[in-house]
């Protein structure tokens, strides 16, 4: 255990190491998250007139999800886009080779290799909206809510990871998918909007096969009171389901390109 | 005769190639149609909303927009930056250089190729699309199509022109293609692919229409959407943009050239 | 230290035919062929031997090496390596063995060659002493000084690659596969390479297991040879063995004092060059003696030498006309 510590640390390291190389990167990606997000936005601003709301949402309580879709999206950027995005390098480079032959877990390597400070601002920016949309919405902050959000995050964070992850695996078969992670995105992006914005079959889509519904809007019901335990212990559970099945999936995926590869 | 390199058997050759050369990409070229979703997630946000009645779009006016935002988008995207930068990456830039034929023809059949390729993707999806809300069919008259092709194959143009400008910056800096990231973001807002320009408050309307955002997605989609628009307008206005960008684009390309060679890289 | 036996690799690839109408075709209906890359190929490697593996592109030298690591399945036959099974790819058989790849880097581009050893410091579980110790023996060794703390975008392939090296050995692995290590780089580089190669072995009496394009990487590092083709083990042994097999002819040279034609010469061997009073013939070992007679009892000779042909052009010859 201590040693894959060590190697996280180097990792990280070396990954700031990278970035201080280009600091013009940093520029552009804060520039891009400002105009990102008065986007997003202005784009919610045109759902709310007066007296109006979007699925019973007040701007307020939606803005917390969009604040909740911002911290995900910032660690796309940080974490998974980086790593993930990488495994299809791996594959079509054959350096996926290196990896297998180091003597530590190959889903580690490619999972925490990189870090980019770049979203960073980013998951600020999305914690600052969250709390500020609290604030409006009437949300007294307690320790417990507080903990609550941070359990929450951390399972949207897992399911968001294994989704993602399961996907950049099949590159094993199929070398360039990043377009289907593209896919992924797309669909994720109906993480802005609360829950009930969206007619019933999409609802269903968005709980049980595509759970985007626990990334921002059960998080955000659970801090207005709306939601009790029972959502958030299914949450977590969801989120140790999916990273099983990613965990599982990469085993396989590693059997066939050791059985198939050239 | 040849205009910029190009006569018809060279563009027979390059069109057959390039169309050859995506279907092997079909894969990746369904997922890419498929990633173009965004469109349709709007579409039920808006449908159930409050704000739905200022829209100016009753009915099945709301589907079908959208629809058509989501198949404009789809023949009109492009890529050239990211295949230009990988070209110059990999080396396979000069070899292009050195023929007598512009290299952005190579990378217009290779759009058009692709386009040809996702046509089949593109359908599936507007059929599934319509089996899902067969209420919001419709077939548009056939001057009306002849009009929303024209108009979009004019908007691939200005986002086509508009992405080589900044092709042709990675002449001289690294970090070029992340400009297409920064230009991306007003695109998304103010082209009408998230949501249409009716519902902009009136200065803001006003100011997007003096960006090229709006005549890329809400234009097109207009017109094949059968909405009452003002085509003079609005075709003016892609032209216009089409004959601002063309003379620029190939000044700077020149001039990257130019400097690609004289660096000797 | 390293066992095979009956080693087999089959593998499945789809069939397309070229243009349009193949394209479509294959879209339709993919059609599979069984590829045979590697065929029963059986061999033992005694611990601290330096081996010489040849094989032309596709011939199933770099299937092998991958299979030998761990990397590749086999689909018949058994494989040990020091100790271990390695498809399992155990973390204890992995910190015994190294693979270099020429042509692919595990080196971070954009950082100095010294940030990607510290990760591999970190994951083979290498005490930082210990680490910055290896670090300067094996630097001193390759002749890398201030190298190893610049952007590796920077340093020339030469550089690299000894880098590469670096970050491939720091791990101390007793078992050495590298896979093409000289490739690209020049002659002066090259050479550096290979004293480093037959020092590291000299030192520490690792194993190791290269593939080469060039021959001379092969002449002097190996003793021993495994030359594989369309995926079967052809030779296995010295190098000289192999020219005595795969040349069955000598070449002879004649300096004569007057200028002959290519009839007079009729029947006296293969004529490879004639110009004036230059001649040079191929003549099949058991015939030596006697066409060398004849030529030194019918022409006028100022000089005469009997050469092997140079190695690579023999082998070069063996992949080109596809024989054996």
């Amino acid at each position: 255990m201590g040693r894959y510590w060590r190697t996280l640390r180097r990792f990280w390291g070396t990954a700031v190491a990278v970035q201080l190389e280009y600091q013009a990167n940093v520029l552009i990606e804060l520039l891009a998250v400002a105009m990102s997000l008065s986007g997003s936005l202005f784009l919610l601003s045109l759902f709310y007139g007066p007296d109006q709301t979007l699925g019973g949402w007040s701007w307020a309580q939606a803005l917390m999800v969009q604040g909740l879709y911002t911290v995900f999206d910032g660690m796309a950027t940080t974490w998974l886009r980086p790593n993930l995005g990488a495994i299809v390098t791996h594959v079509r480079e054959g350096t996926l080779d290196f990896v297998l032959l180091k003597p530590i877990d190959s889903q580690f390597w490619l999972s925490l290799r990189t870090l980019s400070p770049a979203g960073l601002p980013e998951i600020g920016l999305g914690l600052g909206l969250l709390a500020w949309g609290s604030h409006q919405a009437g949300v007294v902050f307690t320790l417990s809510s507080f903990f609550t959000v941070l359990v929450m995050l951390l399972a949207g964070g897992l399911i968001l990871y294994s989704l993602w992850f399961l996907i950049a695996a099949t590159s094993i078969w199929f070398v360039k998918t990043w377009n289907a992670t593209e896919v992924l995105r797309a669909l994720l992006a109906s993480g802005r909007y609360p829950l009930n914005a969206y007619p019933p079959a999409l609802r269903l889509l968005f709980t049980l096969v595509l759970p985007v519904a626990f990334l921002t809007t059960v998080p955000a019901q659970v801090l207005l009171g709306e939601a009790a335990a029972p959502m958030l212990s299914a949450g977590l559970a969801l989120a140790v389901l999916f990273f099983a099945a990613a965990r599982a999936f990469w085993l396989f995926a590693l059997r066939f390109y050791t059985s198939a590869s050239s | 005769m040849r205009i910029f390199g190009l006569n018809r058997r060279i563009i027979r050759v390059l069109l057959g190639s390039q169309y050859a050369h995506m279907l092997e990409y079909r894969a990746e070229i369904a997922l890419w149609a498929l990633s173009g979703v965004l469109p349709f997630i709007m579409l039920s946000v808006w449908s159930g909303s409050d704000a739905r009645s200022g829209l100016g779009l009753d009915g099945v006016a709301l589907d079908r927009y959208f629809l058509s935002a989501f198949l404009v988008r789809q023949f009109s995207v492009v890529w050239v930056v990211y295949a230009f930068e990988e070209d110059a990456l990999l080396g396979r830039l000069s070899p292009y250089l050195l023929q007598p034929l512009h290299p952005l023809w190579r990378y217009v059949a290779a759009h058009l190729g692709e386009q040809l390729t996702r046509l089949p993707f593109a359908a599936l999806i507007a059929a599934v699309f319509f089996a899902v809300r067969p209420q919001a069919f419709w077939l548009p008259s056939l001057g009306g199509f002849l009009l929303a092709w024209l108009a979009t194959w004019l908007a691939f143009a200005i986002a086509f022109l508009f992405q080589s400008l900044i092709a042709a910056l990675c002449f001289w800096s690294e970090k070029a293609s992340a400009l297409e990231r920064l230009q991306f973001i007003p695109f998304l807002f103010l082209s009408g692919l998230l949501a249409p320009l009716t519902a902009f408050p009136p200065v803001l309307r006003v100011l997007a229409q003096w960006t090229p955002f709006p005549y890329l997605i809400d234009f097109p989609a207009r017109i094949l959407a059968g909405q009452p628009v003002d085509l003079l307008a609005g075709f003016g206005a892609q032209l216009a943009w089409i004959a601002l960008l063309l003379p620029l684009v190939l000044l700077l390309w020149r001039a990257g050239v130019r400097r690609y060679s004289a660096m000797g890289a | 230290m390293i066992q095979v036996e009956g080693l087999s690799k089959i593998y499945r690839v789809a069939e397309k035919q070229p243009g349009l109408a193949g394209t479509l075709r294959h879209f339709i209906r993919r059609r599979t062929r069984d590829v045979t890359a590697v065929q029963d190929v059986s061999f033992r490697i005694e611990p601290g031997e330096m081996v010489g593996f040849l094989g032309a592109n596709g011939a199933g030298k770099t299937t092998t090496l991958k299979m030998l690591c761990g990397l590749i399945h086999p689909s018949a036959g058994e494989v040990q390596v020091a100790g271990h099974r390695p498809q399992r790819r155990q973390a204890e058989f992995l910190r015994r063995i190294t693979l270099v790849m020429g042509q692919k880097q595990q080196l971070l581009w954009d950082l100095p060659p010294m940030d990607s050893l510290r990760v591999n410091a970190a994951v083979y579980g290498i005490p930082d002493a210990v680490a910055r110790r290896r670090i300067k023996e094996l630097a001193d060794l390759l002749e890398l000084g201030e190298e190893l703390t610049r952007p590796v975008r920077k340093l020339s392939l030469g550089q690299r690659m000894k880098a590469e090296l670096l970050a491939a050995l720091l791990h101390e692995p007793e078992v050495l596969f590298l896979d093409e290590p000289t490739l690209g780089l020049d002659v002066n580089a090259q050479a550096r390479v290979r004293q480093f190669l037959a020092e590291y072995n000299r030192r520490t009496g690792a194993t190791v297991l290269l593939t080469s394009h060039y021959m001379a990487d092969i002449t002097a590092l190996c003793p021993r040879v495994l030359l594989i083709h369309q995926g079967r083990l052809f030779h296995d042994g010295p190098l000289e063995a192999l020219a005595d097999q795969l040349a069955p002819e000598r070449e002879v040279r004649l300096e004569l004092e007057s200028p002959v034609s290519a009839d007079d010469l009729a029947g006296l061997g293969r004529l490879e060059q004639l110009e004036g009073c230059d001649v040079r013939l191929l003549v099949p070992r058991d015939q030596l003696t006697a066409v060398v007679a004849q030529l030194l009892d019918r022409f006028p000779v100022r000089d005469l030498d009997v050469t092997d042909p140079p190695i690579e052009e023999l082998i070069g010859g063996l992949f080109r006309q596809g024989r054996v």
